[in-house]
């Protein structure tokens, strides 16, 4: 069975894609720049936003999944596809430090090795995980969580020191 | 004769999905068998790189199979954060390091999206043409790893020699066989030799006259070859779609989809090329669509060396590379496909977060949902079909 | 000097003395088949072979078995050692033995059984024996699936060699090798290969198999299990698996020739050699071994469900059919026959 991916012009595809969003969810923000779809939604939304993404607007591949550490909160980015030249950028802020959200993999089964790999390196939790554990760093006896920046790394003392 | 009924026979036995070969755990405990954990462990000489599967095999069909990654990851994400732009572009190079100037490209990419930087159009085809040799010097031993993995230990020699030759053009041009630190922030390092574009004009012909002879007559119509990789590995669209499997994976599957024509890049929209599907989806097809890929970027290739236009190679980013705050994004067609880099920065010398998204990672999804169902000498060429490099998985 | 060659003729000592010889030509024979396989497979894959040791690395293989004498015997902690010990002795053993019967020469066999064939059959059977005593003994989840695959492999594999056999039999009339070789004449188109081609085909095939060389080396497979039954084994212990597996292979191929190639016959009358057509005999099983090679580094390897099929589906029923097309050929025209 052939997978029918969207025809017609770019921009009135990501009009459609912005009105579908903002019709069905409360989004904080959101425009059309550079021909991408930038949203901003609530922490809890964003399961649902990504649920409407796939059912309702057909757009059918979840590039990745973007944390950004920024020391009191949590930036994820979510970056969607239709394979035709159209970006939805779906950003939300967690705040705080024990980030807990809604996972995406019941819209998008891709996004289970990418919410593993922001679990190992941040921390981010994933209610509704089915498979939560570490992609890199060793299961059972490491406790810290790479990519914040509060684990520092002896590199970045060295480099300041330089300067 | 009899090979034409073989292949029927194999044909026809393989129409169910292979999840279907899978005895029920029911019927286990009633028969009392027992299933095997076994480790297709971290060291082993024919996996793609440092790879632990965790399989529990039901005789020779494996019941479920675990990939376990880690065993080569080198904190790319983290010492970026600590580096300057420029002096991250070595960093990229050993991230999938069968693709090394995609890598690059995308970081560069993604970088130059947070400046306001105008690439000359020469440093433009100059970075296509080596990404497309790049990409040459990638299918080519992925098909000879296919099979070596199958057992035949010849064609990844000839293949090696192809990708010997290739890696001599590089090292003329950028100085380094492997990790070239060649695509820079605004162009490229340096130009070309003056002798340069018309040796890879010569060695583009010759591997056009050998292609046939060493990588299709050998192997296409081979018949052990046919009967090991067809129906083997089968998935369909929405299987591939939904594990977010990109690349040439994808496009065995009939998908057609190829971020070189779809968001386009570089000079890619001045040059035409072919995207190349095909719709069986195993791993006799992921065979196809990367020989039709070479063919292809033999086609960008010649393309490029002659609509080369003269000028400079680098352009104008100033002293310092010092993005204003804000996000960059970077996306390029790598050989195993989708490589995208988001690279955010808060306005000082160093990124403050970059997040590199590999294929070989992302497709490696595969693997937990393909493979069950299948004998166990089918995993290598699932592998095969995938082409994951372990640099690129791990980062 | 007279004496010497009278007690040769005494029966114990004659068997002894020539057995010895027999011995010593297999393992030195193992020994050059490394090099040779090297060498074949490095001139098929466009790079020289080794070629540093002695003059064009004509002494490697005396290279190769100085390192294996001073490696270290690892065996797995938890096996068993008795039978991860004899495994690579049982799986000599057969290799070495079936050179009894086999004619180098008019009249020059070991033993002139008048059973050669029955001998042959039955002491390669053995063969498999040793490959799961080697999984087994190993107790590692790789080795056990190889000594599985080799074992049901070999006695698979068994089935189509034997019939394949018979129609040479049949028309030879004797189970005696020496008269097989006899009766296959002196000119190339009165041997057995052409009349008995399906035969000779899948007997090759089924030696290919019985030798678990590619593409049959599953139980070996490279790629997946890394050495499958012999995957624990180091130093000399490894090295007389790699012997016993030449020598087999050795020993099938010189079996092949015996019974289709015409053991020691000349191609043309006008090339015999009297007592020294074991040069025939040499350039013949020094073909097949050649060709064993060449279909090694050229085809990947079947998987066993593949394997098994080919076995029992196709070889089967070709040497049922042209077994009934013998022995319907030989009522017709007796004169065929010997």
């Amino acid at each position: 069975m052939a997978l029918s991916l969207p025809e017609g012009d770019l921009q009135t595809r990501l009009q459609g894609y912005l009105d579908g969003l903002n019709n069905r969810h409360g989004l904080e923000e959101s425009e059309i720049t550079d021909n991408v779809v930038r949203v901003v939604a609530l922490p809890g939304d964003v399961p649902a936003v990504l649920a409407t993404a796939r059912e309702t607007l057909s757009i059918v591949h979840l590039s990745f999944i973007t944390v950004v550490d920024r020391q009191g909160s949590f930036e994820l980015t979510y970056e969607l596809m239709d394979f035709r030249g159209g970006r939805v950028r779906i950003k939300t802020t967690i705040e705080g430090d024990e980030p807990v959200i809604g996972t995406a993999t019941r819209s998008y089964p891709t996004a289970n090795w990418h919410e593993r790999e922001a679990y190992d390196m941040f921390g981010v939790a994933f209610a509704g995980h089915p498979d939560l554990r570490r992609t890199y760093m060793w299961q059972d006896h490491f406790d810290h969580h790479p990519l914040l920046k509060s684990f520092e790394i002896s590199t970045k003392r060295t480099f300041e020191g330089l300067r | 004769m009899l090979s034409e009924e073989r292949r029927a026979h194999h044909e026809g036995a393989l129409t169910e999905p292979a999840s279907s070969r899978l005895v029920s755990p029911d019927i286990r405990d009633e028969f009392g068998l027992e299933t095997i954990d076994m480790n297709m462990g971290p060291q082993h000489p024919a996996m793609h790189g440092l790879l632990r599967l965790i399989l529990e095999l039901d005789g020779e069909t494996v019941v479920r199979c675990d990939p376990v990654m880690g065993y080569l990851h080198r904190c790319h994400e983290k010492i970026a954060e600590s580096r300057m732009y420029p002096a991250v572009i070595p960093l990229t190079d050993r991230l999938d390091y069968f693709a090394n100037m995609h890598n690059e490209h995308g970081y560069v990419l993604a970088v130059e999206d947070l400046l306001d930087v105008e690439i000359p159009p020469r440093a433009e085809y100059i970075r296509v043409l080596m990404c497309e040799l790049m990409r040459l010097a990638s299918h080519i031993p992925s098909i000879g790893f296919l099979m070596l993995e199958l057992g035949a230990f010849t064609p990844i020699l000839y293949a090696f020699r192809e990708r010997e030759r290739i890696q001599a053009i590089f090292e003329a041009v950028t100085g380094a066989r492997m990790m070239f630190h060649y695509i820079r922030i605004g162009g490229v390092k340096a130009d070309l030799p003056p002798d340069i574009p018309q040796k890879i004009w010569d060695y583009i012909e010759s591997l056009e006259d050998n292609f046939q002879r060493d990588f299709v007559d050998l192997i296409a119509g081979n018949e052990i070859f046919i009967s090991r990789t067809r129906n083997v590995g089968k998935m369909t669209q929405e299987q591939a779609v939904e594990m977010g499997v990109t690349g040439p994976a994808l496009r065995c599957t009939g998908v057609d989809f190829d971020i070189r024509r779809d968001y386009p890049y570089s000079i890619y929209p001045e040059l035409e090329f072919d995207v190349v599907t095909d719709s069986a989806g195993d791993v006799e097809a992921s065979y196809r669509v990367r020989i039709a890929e070479c063919l292809q970027s033999i086609r960008l290739i010649k393309q490029c060396l002659e609509q080369m236009p003269e000028g400079e190679v680098m352009g104008d980013t100033g002293r310092r590379i010092r993005p204003a705050e804000g996000e960059g994004f970077g996306r390029v067609e790598s050989p195993r496909g989708e490589y995208a880099v988001h690279v955010v920065s808060d306005g000082s010398d160093t990124p403050y977060r970059v997040h590199y998204r590999d294929p070989s990672f992302c497709n490696m999804q595969l693997l937990q949902e393909i493979i069950p169902g299948h004998y166990l000498p089918d995993i290598m060429p699932i592998m095969g079909l995938v082409d994951p490099v372990s640099g690129g998985w791990d980062k | 000097m007279q004496t010497v060659l009278n007690i040769l003729e005494v029966e114990p000592i004659r068997l002894l003395i020539s057995f010895g010889a027999v011995l010593f030509l297999v393992l030195n024979l193992a020994a050059v088949l490394t090099m040779a396989e090297r060498k074949v497979s490095g001139y098929i894959h466009l790079r020289y072979g080794p070629n540093r040791v002695g003059p064009r690395g004509l002494l490697q293989p005396a290279a190769d078995v100085f390192k294996l004498f001073s490696k270290e015997n690892v065996s797995p902690g938890r096996s068993d050692l008795w039978v991860f010990l004899g495994a690579p002795i049982a799986m000599f053993i057969p290799a070495a033995l079936v050179w009894l019967v086999v004619p180098f020469a008019p009249g020059a066999v070991v033993a002139d059984l008048n059973v050669a064939v029955l001998f042959f059959v039955a002491i390669t059977s053995i063969g498999a024996l040793g490959v799961v005593m080697a999984g087994y003994g190993s107790r590692s989840a790789f080795s056990l699936l190889g000594a599985l695959r080799g074992a049901a492999q070999m006695i698979s594999y068994e089935v189509p060699l034997i019939l394949s056999l018979l129609g040479v039999v049949m028309l030879t009339g004797s189970l005696s090798l020496a008269d097989i070789v006899e009766a296959q004449g002196d000119t190339i188109w009165t041997w057995y290969f052409l009349f008995q081609f399906p035969m000779f085909i899948t007997f090759y095939i089924s030696g290919l198999a019985e030798v678990k060389r590619v593409p049959f080396d599953l139980p070996e497979g490279e790629s997946e299990i890394v050495g499958g039954f012999m995957v624990e084994y180091s130093g000399m212990t490894w090295a007389l698996i790699q012997a016993a597996e030449f020598a087999s292979m050795a020993v099938m191929s010189a079996i092949t020739v015996t019974l289709f190639v015409g053991g020691w016959q000349p191609p043309l009358p006008f090339l015999d050699l009297g007592h020294f057509n074991w040069v025939w005999f040499g350039i013949k099983t020094a073909l097949i071994m050649f060709t064993f090679q060449w279909i090694r580094w050229s085809v990947p390897r079947l998987r066993m469900d593949q394997l098994m099929d080919l076995g029992w589906k196709i070889l089967v029923p070709i040497t049922l059919i042209w077994l009934f097309v013998t022995a319907g050929l030989l009522l017709v025209f007796p004169s065929l026959g010997a």
